[in-house]
């Protein structure tokens, strides 16, 4: 029987980490310049987070099957692990290369506050708890709205 | 009871997949999860969403990151070995685990390079080995002197004897 992605990972560590760089690297900086909106920051949190990667005795946990939806958690916490210890890093004041604004046409079919739920959960890592108090709305209806948010990017491909 | 379809349509699974669901959200997903194979199914393909997403915003990282990876991996998993051992011991004191959070009392301590990793001593103790190397060199250079002068009487004694039986005679 062949083995899913995760089990490879699992199975075989010391290639696990080059394996899931082939695989995601590109995902995972795409993901974190949305976050901090540099370049070269993030490029430098790229290489963070696969070092970090590498002082784990499992690379990921099994729990989550699909490897970038674990891979993603991984690299959320490290996020906010750097961001908390060097918080000027993410200031509006970048050195790197810069982008105006993001060429993400998903997000071009969000409303104003569907966009704003999804990116406070899936780039900030927010609460919905968090969310809804900034918002002024219920979390029943911020989860909704991330429901909704993610119908939207899913419709058209 | 939880009516799945209601579930499915509340958004807790996408918190779950961003994880941003609390641990008893969590919970009770998980225990679904293990009844409603929808839930499964509805997770598998949220999951193939995120990742959708995430190609779309992907960005082609530099041709030397994985070089930069590499140099970085190694210096984290050398650094931890060679300076964290599992457990520490101390001349003097019961061992310490590494999880224990490091005291003062740690200060006090130098470090001396053995065969395995390190071994640790109270810095009191360098005082004692340097008042031992001097007195040492003080007792070897009396041990010479008086060896020396023991030597040269013996001698002296010996001419005088050798005279002596010479006046004799």
């Amino acid at each position: 029987m062949p083995k899913s992605t995760s089990q490879v990972i699992i199975d075989h560590p010391s290639h696990s980490i080059r394996y899931l760089y082939d695989q995601h690297a590109g995902m995972l900086l795409g993901y974190i310049f949305e976050v901090v909106k540099d370049r070269k920051l993030a490029e430098d949190y790229l290489v963070k987070i696969f070092s970090a990667l590498s002082l784990r005795d499992v690379v990921l946990d099994q729990e989550q099957v699909n490897t970038w939806c674990s891979l993603l958690k991984f690299a959320k916490a490290k996020l906010q692990l750097f961001q908390a210890v060097n918080p000027y890093e993410t200031a509006p004041v970048h050195t790197g290369v810069t982008f105006a604004s993001s060429a993400n046409t998903y997000l071009d079919r969000l409303n104003e506050l569907q966009r704003s739920v999804f990116c406070g959960v899936y780039h900030h890592g927010k609460t919905i708890s968090a969310l809804s108090t900034a918002l002024n709305t219920t979390e029943d209806l911020t989860r909704k709205t991330l429901k909704e948010a993610l119908l939207m990017m899913r419709s058209d491909g | 009871m939880v009516k799945i379809d209601e579930y499915l349509e509340s958004g807790a699974l996408e918190s779950y997949v961003l994880g941003v669901a609390t641990a008893a959200e969590i919970e009770e997903l998980l225990a679904l999860k293990s009844r409603h194979p929808q839930i499964e199914e509805a997770l598998a393909i949220l999951e193939a969403d995120l990742e959708r997403i995430a190609e779309h915003m992907a960005i082609a990282p530099p041709p030397n990151t994985w070089n930069r990876i590499e140099a970085s991996m190694n210096e984290l998993v050398k650094t931890p070995k060679m300076e964290n051992p599992k457990m520490e011991y101390l001349i003097g004191d019961e061992p310490v685990g590494r999880s224990q959070p490091r005291s003062r009392k740690s200060e006090q301590f130098i470090e001396i390079e053995g065969e395995n990793g390190h071994m640790r001593i109270r810095k009191a103790w360098r005082w004692v080995f340097a008042a031992v190397f001097v007195l040492g060199k003080i007792f070897l250079a009396f041990a010479i002197y008086y060896y020396l002068e023991n030597k040269h009487t013996q001698e002296e004694i010996q001419q005088l004897k050798m005279e002596m039986r010479s006046m004799r005679k």
